[in-house]
Formats: structure tokens, C-alpha cells, sequence
């Protein structure tokens, strides 16, 4: 049986709100197929973390004071991660990763932390503290031409500008800037997004996207997810949207 | 008393008393008025009593409790908030219904329960004599900031105090308080000995990694439960504190534990407990009481108010617990599991402004460790989100039932009879214990329990 292999950076620090969710998540869906899931990780000072056979990246969010200690870390690792990038490992990454992932981040005191430049954006705090990007926020994003709308909870202080290929159009909430009509990035291997919730509670279409995109690329046949029960995620989607799209 | 205190005390007693006239509960309202008129509202009151506050993220209106029924069971006159109302607003209404017009209040102690927050803003005003530090864990992000800003604004405000620390040695983030002021020795820690449920890993998402004086990863020797526990820093050796008093012998089975030498039965069979209990014993130990009081305390005082509280309903035996973060889910699924036998689960989780209207926090709950769990019942208005939760464990979705009204949660959860456990969060507790007496009563009237 083929084994998906998640590497989960930075678990131990970027985990602030719920995100490792996302990693059971995808082990959930991928083992009521009968998929084997592997999650390595690498933490701050590994030296020898192995990219080279991963199906997927996983980064999720962090408060400013972590996102700090880590860049150094992360900044060493550019070549593997952007020739993992190159070979189509899916990335996912969420709030503090889509951040660190562009050209820098400029946090709530001014400090620019250097991004990792995969991507061309860039992001700069307000120097007011409470000004934040916070609450429920539903986007509508297009998965193999289809659109699907996608429920989280978004709370950054952020704001996220040259962003050439959004991950969706905002149906609620604020998005990559307050009152933006755009959340996330994306591209065919990468979706990133301010969302929490964790991500993939309530989108489990998306979950099935990722897993369809990691194991397609690894077996070179098309892989079609069989239908799970997902009876308590279409329910809780009804109620959101009645409560967030009126 | 200046004239701007005088009219600040009697602007306060004419809207306790018209609240009161017009039969309405003076909780909060009074107290956030008359911050917005003066923000030294608080200097406006004589408080000669020695003060005593509960403080930290989980226990403080159970430990609050405990403190009080103890200063009480020796005749002591005390005024408490009880009930939670912990901000400054709640404290000064608390204060201006005890207080005569001259803003003297009279009492033999005053024992509070504090938000973490507060603290610094309420005891800037008034002498504090003892305050109790229990835990830091993380509770409601999108309300309260991060727990490092919290942990903070307290070390900032003990740094220049001088009265008592009752601190819990245990948790690092609660322990490392001891030092942010050198000048004082008034700093009393109190740790709880291994337990038979202690693991060598850490078995739920924790705060303290990290040594908070030189950086360096914290090494545990065990983990009682998050990320409290015998921890050092391998460089600078913090952690490495004397208690004044240490839990010995948990024995959750009984239960019972053993304070200096002496064994002690106790109510609920939750480290969590025995942990407030310690914290209780210790600051208790400062005012001397007798012995005998403790013990009696210990045995059959209940906080109930959704405190690990126990219903007997229709046959069935229910113990429900408040939990508004991953540790406080976490320690009720460890009480859950000491039940060995067969057990059914309810669920309420609200995303109200006071819980934090992020719910992405039961992600850190641990699911994984249900044992004969044979049926969960989620209500409130995030039922779906706990129902998620709680499948993506690896439970079988079939034996999950989704009821966002309470009623018809408390109809299908007391369908079969057995023993039962409830966990419900911050505005939830109130509602699910309300529904639970309703039940209650349509059951004694006869009435249909389909």
C-alpha cells in the first residue's frame, strides 16, 4: 500500500491555534481510504531533516515571537524546500506559514522578518496591536475548476498585498487585507490561507483535493477518494453558511 | 475621604439600590459605570481586612470557593465573588454592595478571585495580602492575547510586591514568578508528588517548553498533567525550588492525599483537583487554621456550580465539569476514564464573546484516549464543530449524536441510563445545568422522557 509522507515543520512552535488539526485531519481521510500516512517533523535546529521524499509541507501559525526565533532556521533551509517546491510537493500552510513563505513579514513592532521568497508577496503588521483581522470568514475558492466555499476563522494582524493568484474570493469576513475581496495564495501544489479552524474541519473537499493532488503525483494514475461519511461536516456547513452567508 | 471619593461611593450605592428596587441582580453594571466616571474608583473604598486573591488560567473559582468556606467555618465574616464576576468592574460592584456610605467595608477577609489580567489594575489600588498562582494555560487567544502577554502584566506587578506568593512550583510558567522579585520573601510554593496517572511524555499540548530565564529547553523528569510537572532547565537549573508544602501520596482511587504527614479523603479523584487543594492547603497554612477544618473541607465540601458537579437524573449518575480550554477538557476525559466501565458523553460548546468565538481550540483537545465511551451527545452553538472534533479521533461517527438545542440534547442523552459525564464551556455551563434540572423536573412529573 502506498504511504503519504507529511513533513509538519515547526509543530512544536507554529501551533497556536488548533492547526495541527489539519495533519489529523488529512491522516483521518487518508486512512478510511486504506492510505498509509507517515508525519515527520522538523523543529528548530534539526540539521538533518530528509525533503527529498515527502508528498507534502505543512506549516501552520504562530504568534510573532515564534515566527522570529524561527526564520533564521527556516531561511537555511530555502534550497531543499524550493526544490521540493519545484518537484511538486503540495504545500499547505497556514496563518504565520503563508506569511513566512513570501518576501518578509513586517511585524506589529516594525521588526521585517525576511520570508523565504517562494512567493511574491509580502506582509506588514499594523503597529496597532489591536488592530486585527479577527472572526469567522467564509471564501469561495475553485478546486479542479469547481467552486467550493470554504469555512475557517481568521485572526491576523497582517496584511498581505501583491498576491498574484489568490486562493479565493471573500464571501465573508476580511481576507488578506481588512475588507479584502481576497484570501490566501495558491497554485496548483500550494494552498495558502489565513484560515484556522483547524482549516480542514469544515472544508473536507479540500482535504480530499490535497490528498487526490499527493497521491496522483506519487502513483502517476488518478487518484479518485471513495466517498466517506461526512454527514456532521455538510451539516455544520448548512448551519455556518445560514449564519454567515445571510 | 475627598469629595470626589465621597460622590463616587454615593453614586455608587444609588444605582446598587435602584438596581436592587427595580429587582435586579447589581452584578456587573454598577462597577463599569463607575470606572467609566473614575478610574480610581477603587481608592474610593476603606478596606481594612486583609485581602486575599486567586489568580491563573483553570480552578480559581473553585479554589476561591474552598478558601472561603474554610475562612468561614470559623466564624469569620468574609465577602467573596463566588460567583466569578473577577474583572475590576465585577470586584467594585462586589465592594459597593458591601460597603456603608462612607465606603468602608466591613469584613474580617476578603477572598477574591482575579482575572489573570486584573491583577495588576485592582491591586495598584488596594493591599493585597496573599496572592494564590495556580496555573497558565492557554484560554480564549482571540480574547486574552497570548499567554506569554498575561504571564507578563502579573510578573510586572509582583516585581514591587512584597505579600505573600502562594505559587505553584510546578508549572513553569506559575513558578518562574517566584523570582520577579528577589526583595521578597514572602513566596510559598506549593508542589504536588508524582502520581500514579503521570507519564514520562507530554500527553496534551502544553505552554511551558522553553526555560523562561535562559531560553534552554525545559527537561521533565514527568508530566502530571500538560505541561505541569517535575521540570529543570539543564543550564540555569530553574525549577529547582523548595516547596513549603508538597502533596504526597495521591491516591485517586480512594481519594485521598497526604498533606505534612497527615492523610487527608477528598472529594473528586482529578489531579486537577489536587492541585487546587494544594493550593488551598498552602495558603490556608498561612492564616493557621485548625486542622480539623481542612479535613472536613476536604471531604465534603462541593463547589458544584458545574465544578466536577454531580446529578443523580432518572437513573442515571451524571458528573458535569466546565471546561473553557484544551487542559480543562483534557483533565475531565482523564476523570471520565477512571470510570472504567461503559459511559456516554455530552458535549456543549458555545462560540459566544466571552468563550472566545474561535472554537479552533478543541483541536487540542485529547480524544484519542476514550475508553468505552459508548455514545456522545454534542449541543450549543458549535454542536457540529465538537461533533467533528471528536469523529476525526478515530470515533465511529454513528454513535454521535447532534442536538444543538439543550433540551433536545438532555432528551437524547438520558434515553439510555448509565453512567453519564459532561463537559460544557464557558457560557454553556449555566445553560446545561439549567436544562439538566428541567429534565430533572419533567421526569419527577411524570412526563415522557422521549
Amino acid at each position: 500500500m502506498d504511504k503519504l509522507k507529511i513533513l509538519h515543520m515547526y509543530p512544536a512552535m507554529l501551533d497556536l491555534y488548533g492547526d495541527s488539526g489539519n495533519v489529523e485531519i488529512l491522516r483521518y481521510r487518508c486512512r478510511m481510504r486504506g492510505i498509509e500516512t507517515e508525519v515527520v517533523k522538523h523543529e528548530l535546529g534539526d540539521k538533518d531533516t530528509d525533503f527529498s521524499d515527502v508528498d507534502m509541507i505543512y506549516l501552520g501559525g504562530g504568534a510573532d515571537f515564534e515566527q522570529q526565533l524561527l526564520a533564521d532556521d527556516l531561511l537555511g533551509l530555502r534550497d531543499n524546500i524550493k526544490a521540493a517546491y519545484a518537484k511538486g510537493v503540495y504545500f499547505l500552510m497556514i496563518c504565520g506559514g503563508y506569511q513566512l513563505m513570501g518576501q518578509y513579514y513586517k511585524d506589529s513592532n516594525g521588526k521585517k522578518i525576511p520570508g523565504l521568497g517562494l512567493f511574491d508577496y509580502y506582509t506588514v503588521a499594523s503597529t496597532n496591536k489591536r488592530e486585527r483581522c479577527i472572526g469567522n470568514i467564509v471564501v469561495e475558492t475553485q478546486l479542479d475548476d469547481k467552486s467550493y466555499k470554504v469555512i475557517g476563522f481568521e485572526n491576523h494582524g497582517g496584511q498581505t498585498t501583491n498576491v498574484k493568484h489568490p486562493f479565493g474570493k471573500v464571501l465573508a469576513g476580511n481576507g488578506n487585507e481588512f475588507a479584502s475581496s481576497t484570501e490566501g495564495y495558491t497554485e496548483k501544489n500550494v494552498t495558502a490561507t489565513y484560515l484556522h479552524g483547524p482549516l480542514l474541519s469544515k472544508n473536507p473537499k479540500l482535504a480530499d483535493h490535497i490528498i487526490s493532488y499527493c497521491m496522483t503525483r506519487k502513483t502517476g494514475e488518478k487518484y479518485i477518494p471513495e466517498p466517506i461519511n461526512d454527514k456532521l461536516e455538510s451539516d455544520c456547513r448548512k448551519q455556518l453558511f445560514e449564519r454567515l452567508l445571510k | 475621604m475627598s469629595l470626589k471619593n465621597t460622590l463616587t461611593i454615593w453614586f455608587g450605592k444609588l444605582m446598587v439600590k435602584t438596581l436592587h428596587l427595580l429587582g435586579r441582580d447589581a452584578g456587573n453594571a454598577p462597577g463599569l459605570i463607575l470606572w467609566e466616571l473614575n478610574k480610581d474608583c477603587l481608592k474610593a473604598f476603606k478596606v481594612d481586612c486583609p485581602i486575599i486573591a486567586v489568580t491563573g488560567t483553570n480552578g480559581k473559582t473553585s479554589t476561591t470557593n474552598y478558601l472561603s468556606h474554610i475562612f468561614e467555618s470559623t466564624g469569620k465574616k468574609i465577602i467573596t465573588n463566588k460567583q466569578g464576576n473577577n474583572l475590576d468592574t465585577g470586584i467594585t460592584s462586589l465592594l459597593l454592595n458591601n460597603c456603608d456610605m462612607k465606603g468602608r467595608v466591613k469584613a474580617d477577609y476578603l477572598v477574591l478571585e482575579v482575572d489573570e489580567s486584573h491583577v495588576p489594575v485592582i491591586f495598584s489600588k488596594m493591599k493585597l495580602e496573599t496572592l494564590v498562582l495556580l496555573n497558565f494555560f492557554r484560554d480564549q487567544l482571540d480574547r486574552n492575547g497570548e499567554v506569554e502577554t498575561l504571564i507578563l502584566k502579573v510578573k510586572k506587578f509582583l516585581e514591587t510586591y512584597e505579600g505573600n506568593v502562594v505559587l505553584n512550583a510546578d508549572d513553569p510558567n506559575v513558578s518562574r514568578l517566584g523570582l520577579a522579585n528577589p526583595k521578597n520573601k514572602n513566596i510559598f510554593y506549593f508542589s504536588v508528588d508524582r502520581y500514579a496517572g503521570a507519564t514520562d511524555q507530554p500527553y496534551e499540548v502544553g505552554e511551558g517548553k522553553f526555560c523562561p530565564r535562559c531560553g534552554e529547553e525545559l527537561k521533565y523528569d514527568y508530566y502530571q498533567y500538560s505541561h505541569v510537572g517535575r521540570f529543570k532547565c539543564p543550564k540555569c537549573g530553574f525549577g529547582d525550588v523548595k516547596p513549603y508544602i508538597t502533596a504526597k501520596n495521591v491516591k485517586l482511587d480512594v481519594p485521598s492525599v497526604e498533606f505534612e504527614g497527615e492523610e487527608y479523603k477528598i472529594s473528586h479523584n482529578s489531579i486537577y483537583y489536587v492541585y487546587n487543594l494544594a493550593a488551598v492547603y498552602t495558603a490556608a497554612n498561612l492564616y493557621n487554621f485548625d486542622k480539623k477544618i481542612l479535613h472536613e473541607t476536604f471531604e465534603k465540601f462541593e463547589v458544584n456550580n458545574g465544578r466536577l458537579e454531580k446529578f443523580s437524573v432518572d437513573g442515571s449518575e451524571l458528573l458535569v465539569n466546565l471546561a473553557k480550554n484544551p487542559v480543562g477538557a483534557n483533565m475531565t476525559l482523564r476523570v471520565m476514564n477512571e470510570h472504567k466501565g461503559a459511559k456516554e458523553l455530552l458535549f456543549v460548546l458555545n462560540d459566544n464573546l466571552a468563550d472566545g468565538h474561535d472554537v479552533s481550540w478543541i483541536w487540542d483537545i485529547n480524544f484519542s484516549v476514550f475508553e468505552n465511551v459508548t455514545r456522545v451527545v454534542t449541543s450549543g452553538s458549535r454542536a457540529y464543530d465538537i461533533a467533528i472534533r471528536i469523529k476525526c479521533s478515530g470515533y465511529d461517527p454513528d454513535n454521535i449524536v447532534v442536538k444543538p438545542d439543550l433540551d433536545d440534547a438532555m432528551n437524547e442523552f438520558f434515553k439510555n441510563k448509565g453512567y453519564k459525564y459532561a463537559i460544557a464551556n464557558y457560557t454553556a455551563i449555566q445553560p446545561t445545568r439549567a436544562a439538566i434540572k428541567r429534565y430533572k423536573e419533567k421526569v419527577k412529573e411524570g412526563g415522557t422522557n422521549g
